[in-house]
């Protein structure tokens, strides 16, 4: 198959698709409606489930119900409504079960508005839910990456038997780009003979599975979060993902940017360079687990003054590139909150404005 | 080259992401240049993001009329029809051009008009067709989109244009394919292909001689923010 032009909602709902996933439970909130609208048509086709929950707090558990019986399972949102999904969320975390979670974000706090936003980066980095869990966060920044980000969170989330949570901004949803689609991936969740609810005589193993979240005895709650930490830590070791951009000269300034955001930032960087000014940045494409040692190291070197987070968020992701940098060079934030993306005139006003300060 | 010639009131209809709204722009612009004196009304009320009123300041820099609901409504997720539409639909002038939501959803406002096409002349009802989206590569899937937009506006479909591309990933291997694909679809559709489309960069690399409908040059104006709008 060769490229097609799609819109990103679209171009997740048909990844899922070839990543094996046939069950999907939504509702629909603008800039990701697209989606349930696509999938509505497209699942039946092939042999899948659509089902519009009632509200996203039933969503999150039919998401929590079909993954604890070993399905592949996934939903999609935007911001409200993953807040209302953050209790789902955080019992699936508990339970131990795999699902991805797509948010396509708006504008907030509240109903905010329905244009683009990272504003929900302390959401869905920091918890948005209770207890002492974690999502692999990961941002695409294209179509293209939307898609295999879209392919590989099935799996990631089955490996570590967590969801995966992919953060988008509005514009991954809406905007279009050709985008071409990796072969099918056939596989089934392997692991899940030793967890899933499925009924006995569907697995190979002869002890009774039983997903919970209620640990009462201090020491089983205790030695259940240390088992959590255990995984969250091996993610830590093994799915830290990022890109850099014009590393190889001596920039002054280290962008640090994710989602659509990083390539207002290419465009800055290439604006620059044309002026003669080098300009460094490192994109995380996980957001947790984050690339401290990436952006450590791409902040130490010694042409390099200060660092800065360009986000659509008054401050958010800039706290994690402070815990990175570790106070070696002074760190700073840029960024809008209303719906309009900063254009690459603004962000270099800024730029240029601290490297004259 | 033929030549493009558009009057009254024409409705730019297709499938969802088919690029009706770029295509709709760039026909408002192309005719204004010629001396045309033109209006073009947003009616996309299914799309939150990329729809022709983002391109309002360029179209009326030219002296093209732009009809859009009112401000505080332009960036609500609410089917606000402005008004106006009904009343230059009624007297459109030298070229009114409506650009419509995508699909038979999309295409829903067009019935609620009804009263202000049956008092005018028939109206022009163009389908934008890219053979290089998932729904319509098909003559099948066009032909399908058709019936089903022609059902909910309760108008029916006129012409077609064709807009093969791949946005910036375009090639001139598409340009020609899309053009034996629209010119098939017209075939099997008995409906005339009223132009195609080719991206201004792509141009040169195009040898136009061998269409033998007209050819729509693309400025792209919906843009994402890191991308400038081609000068229309």
């Amino acid at each position: 198959m060769g490229k097609v032009l799609m819109k990103g909602n679209e171009a997740i709902g048909e990844a899922a698709i070839r990543a094996g996933c046939l069950n999907y439970f939504a509702y629909p909130i603008t800039p990701q409606s697209e989606v349930a609208e696509y999938l509505s048509k497209r699942l039946p086709e092939v042999g899948g489930v659509f089902l519009q929950g009632e509200s996203e707090v039933a969503v999150s558990y039919m998401i929590f119900g079909a993954s604890a019986c070993g399905a592949r399972v996934f939903t999609t949102s935007s911001s409200p409504g993953i807040s209302l999904m953050s209790e789902g969320i955080s019992y699936i975390t508990a339970a131990q079960c795999p699902a991805v979670f797509i948010n396509i974000m708006r504008g907030g706090p509240g109903l905010g508005g329905i244009l683009p936003s990272q504003a929900d980066y302390f959401q869905s980095v920091k918890g948005g839910g209770h207890g002492d869990y974690r999502l692999l966060v990961m941002a695409p920044a294209s179509v293209q990456e939307a898609v295999e980000m879209t392919m590989t969170a099935f799996p990631l989330a089955e490996k570590y038997r967590n969801p995966v949570m992919i953060l988008g901004d509005g514009l991954i949803g809406q905007m279009m780009e050709p985008v071409e689609f990796p072969d099918h991936l056939k596989s089934e969740p392997s692991n899940k003979d030793g967890w899933a609810t499925n009924g006995m005589d569907t697995r190979r193993s002869s002890t009774r599975n039983l997903v919970r979240t209620l640990y009462l005895v201090p020491e089983e709650l205790n030695a259940h979060n240390l088992k959590l930490k255990a995984k969250y830590d091996r993610m830590i070791r093994e799915e830290i993902r990022w890109e850099t951009y014009n590393l190889d000269g001596d920039y002054r300034m280290l962008i640090v940017s994710y989602g659509t955001m990083s390539r207002v930032c290419r465009t800055v960087i290439d604006n620059f360079k044309a002026k003669g000014i080098e300009i460094g940045m490192v994109r995380p494409k996980t957001l947790f687990p984050f690339p401290k040692q990436a952006i450590y190291d791409a902040a130490a070197k010694a042409s390099c003054r200060a660092a800065i987070s360009v986000e659509m968020s008054m401050g958010q992701m800039v706290e994690d590139v402070e815990l990175s940098v570790k106070g070696l060079k002074p760190v700073h934030w840029y960024g809008k909150c209303g719906g309009d993306v900063p254009t690459p005139e603004e962000v270099m006003e800024e730029v240029s404005k601290l490297m004259a300060s | 080259m033929v030549d493009l010639r558009l009057r009254g009131v024409v409705v730019i209809v297709g499938n969802y992401g088919s690029g009706k709204s770029e295509v709709a722009i760039n026909l408002a612009a192309f005719h204004r240049q010629a001396g045309l004196r033109v209006r073009i009304a947003d009616l996309d009320l299914v799309n939150p993001y990329f729809r022709s009123r983002e391109a309002r300041e360029a179209l009326a820099e030219m002296g093209i009329e732009v009809v859009l609901p009112p401000d505080p409504y332009l960036q609500a997720e609410l089917p606000v029809l402005s008004p106006m539409v009904a009343g230059i639909i009624r007297q459109p002038g030298e070229l009114t051009i409506l650009d419509v939501g995508g699909d038979n959803v999309g295409a829903m406002v067009l019935a609620a008009l009804g009263d202000a096409f049956a008092a005018g002349a028939i109206p022009q009802v163009l389908q934008v067709v890219n053979p290089l989206r998932p729904a319509t590569d098909t003559h099948a899937g066009c032909l399908k989109i058709r019936r089903q937009i022609e059902a909910a506006a309760m108008l029916s479909v006129t012409g077609l244009i064709g807009n093969a591309n791949l946005i910036d990933e375009t090639t001139p291997g598409e340009i020609a394919d899309g053009y034996a694909f629209v010119q098939g679809l017209s075939e099997a559709s008995g409906l005339p292909v009223v132009c195609i489309t080719v991206a201004e960069e792509l141009l040169p690399q195009v040898d136009a001689s061998r269409f033998i409908c007209p050819v729509l040059t693309i400025r792209r104006q919906l843009v994402p923010p890191w991308k400038k709008a081609g000068r229309l």
